[in-house]
């Protein structure tokens, strides 16, 4: 970086219009969050007046009557309740499943088999499920959050057990057998020495499904129909806006409220979701 | 590690034996399996095929008999205005959206990919979008269409912008496109970013000095090496575009006049409604065909494609 390189004004010509472009989409993505910003702080009175003018008060009244009318806590307790259950599940399963097809597929024909089947769910919509699946929920009594957890296990399954499969097998299976030899169970060796060495991934596969389950509307819109108590927050948000559809600060708000556990997020493990969203970009 | 042992559940536990190792874990790996695959069997593989079954017979969903009625839900698909109305603005809206998410997410991959000042907080901010339930962006952008973008449009004297899009049939389409874009190009950007590194420097060094321009490096070294990456971009995209649900839910619910009623919005319609159970199955058929389709074809015409390839 020390050399400085002469440059020619062509280049720099162009450089200066790529700044231009990139702030012009900076300005095109960030604008909807200031208008979502200012008008949830704002007072219906204030917004007639001018859309789109930084609130004189910030008043937070408007959060405060989305969290005591519409019973906001509820809601994320349910999306926080349906989101972990289901990532502990896909990380109790999916590695342990991705681990033996990966020490196993070159050898045997049945982890070839089930790496394969696993994979069909790709090239599969979802409303292919959809329909026989909101039937056949009810048939077993899972048309409730138990249900959709369940659910969420099964989708994540086929993209995390491919990316889990081919990271394994870029891991020498050295280790394992030596600990076998020193006497550790195949389960032992498993969570001892195989989990700590592919925990890249493993975060890459939670912080993927931990979004998606957590953003999901249409599973939950079919699953979770039968109890509003049960909902989570986007089917949440969604009845809200119809709910209350003339008061759009108060709606702004319950936007603003929903999106902040996710900034959050965004804010300490931009690294990790960047990375988990880029690695499966192929999900069913 | 054996004194670690202790801490395993007692039912694992088994005297170290050398000899017998390797086949007990064999054993024990098709144990591992099972939790998966039981799931995926019954709560995916045994829906889907209740699905193909049920769609070609005439059940409710509720009368307790039903008869095979072979390809007629099919052909009866064919002929209903409303489905043909629904996958013809499914495959236009297709096509819009992939070529859209290429064209926008190359161009600010290819920019973010020089030397700028605050690369990495653009790549942040650009990247945002796809973190968010699509139906919050959607509700979102309800509003903005209602309130903020005919302001815009009466300020710059634009006709179609001065009234609300969503509520012009001719509009809507385009106000649905857009909000997908505004949230479907993060994640191929940061895609195309990472391929567009991998591309090693040398290869455009050795085609400088062999007289290449910016064009012809692009078109034989770049997008040889993004094809995978395409491909993928394709694939996933296309299969957003023919299954999209949520922005249509949020932003129109179909309308005005039936203009965004998307298949997957149709299928949740007659699915939900009661009395239409094997014909929704046949509707989501479709579906599951063009995407298999899709993919098999984007899969195809890469196969065999190196980096390097003219």
């Amino acid at each position: 970086m020390a050399r400085r390189k002469h440059i020619a004004p062509g280049a720099l010509l162009f450089k200066i219009f790529s700044m231009l472009f990139l702030i012009c989409g900076v300005i095109m993505i960030l604008f909807p969050f200031y208008i979502v910003i200012i008008t949830a702080f704002k007072t219906q009175a204030e917004s007639a007046a001018n859309f789109f003018a930084l609130p004189t008060s910030w008043t937070p009244d408007n959060f405060i009557s989305v969290i005591s009318k519409a019973n906001y806590f509820m809601y994320f307790g349910n999306s926080a309740l349906i989101t972990v259950s289901s990532i502990i599940l896909i990380f109790l399963l999916i590695p342990m499943c991705a681990y033996a097809i990966a020490r196993n597929m070159n050898s045997r024909k049945y982890f070839k088999f089930v790496f394969y089947f696993l994979m069909l769910a790709i090239f599969v919509p979802f409303q292919v499920i959809m329909v026989p699946m909101v039937l056949y929920m009810g048939w077993w009594h899972l048309n409730n959050q138990i249900g959709l957890i369940i659910m969420h296990v099964v989708f994540a399954s086929a993209q995390g057990v491919y990316l889990m499969t081919n990271y394994i097998r870029s891991v020498p299976p050295d280790l394992e057998e030596s600990a076998s030899i020193d006497g550790c169970t195949t389960w032992g060796s498993y969570w001892r020495v195989v989990l700590p060495l592919v925990k890249p991934m493993i975060a890459t596969i939670l912080v993927l499904n931990a979004l998606w389950v957590w953003n999901d509307f249409q599973m939950p819109l079919l699953i979770l129909n039968t109890s509003p108590n049960t909902w989570t927050l986007p089917l949440f948000q969604y009845n809200f806006k119809t709910q209350y559809s003339y008061d759009y600060n108060l709606a702004f708000a319950s936007y603003l409220i929903a999106m902040v556990p996710v900034m959050i997020a965004y804010a300490f493990a931009q690294k990790y979701i960047v990375e988990g969203l880029t690695a499966g970009a192929v999900k069913t | 590690m054996s004194a670690k042992t202790a801490a395993v559940k007692p039912d694992t536990i088994r005297p170290p034996k050398k000899a017998s190792t390797l086949h007990h874990s064999v054993h024990v790996h098709y144990l591992f399996t099972l939790p998966v695959l039981i799931l995926y069997v019954t709560f995916f593989v045994v829906p889907m095929f209740m699905g193909i079954y049920y769609s070609f017979t005439n059940w409710s969903g509720l009368s307790l008999t039903y008869d095979f009625v072979g390809f007629d839900n099919y052909v009866k698909l064919f002929q209903d205005k409303d489905f043909m109305q629904a996958l013809t603005f499914n495959l236009k809206y297709l096509v819009c959206l992939v070529v859209g998410v290429l064209a926008i997410s190359l161009c600010l991959a290819l920019l973010m990919n020089q030397k700028i000042p605050f690369r990495t907080g653009f790549r942040s901010i650009f990247f945002f979008p796809a973190v968010l339930a699509g139906v919050t962006v959607g509700l979102i952008w309800n509003e903005l269409y209602l309130k903020v973008v005919p302001v815009f449009g009466q300020a710059l004297g634009i006709e179609f912008l001065s009234k609300s899009m969503l509520g012009n049939p001719l509009t809507a389409f385009w106000a649905v496109l857009i909000v997908n874009l505004w949230q479907g190009c993060a994640q191929p950007t940061v895609l195309l970013i990472a391929g567009l590194q991998s591309v090693p420097k040398d290869v455009y060094e050795a085609a400088t000095i062999d007289g290449a321009n910016a064009w012809q490096r692009f078109k034989s070294i770049t997008i040889p090496y993004l094809l995978p990456i395409i491909s993928i971009i394709v694939i996933t995209t296309a299969k957003g575009g023919l299954t999209i649900f949520d922005y249509i839910k949020a932003l129109t619910d179909g309308g005005p006049n039936k203009a965004t009623r998307a298949v997957g919005l149709l299928i949740y319609n007659d699915a939900m409604q009661g009395g239409k159970f094997s014909y929704a199955v046949a509707e989501s058929m479709i579906l599951f065909i063009l995407v298999a389709i899709i993919s098999v074809f984007t899969i195809k015409g890469n196969s065999g494609k190196e980096a390097g390839d003219a």
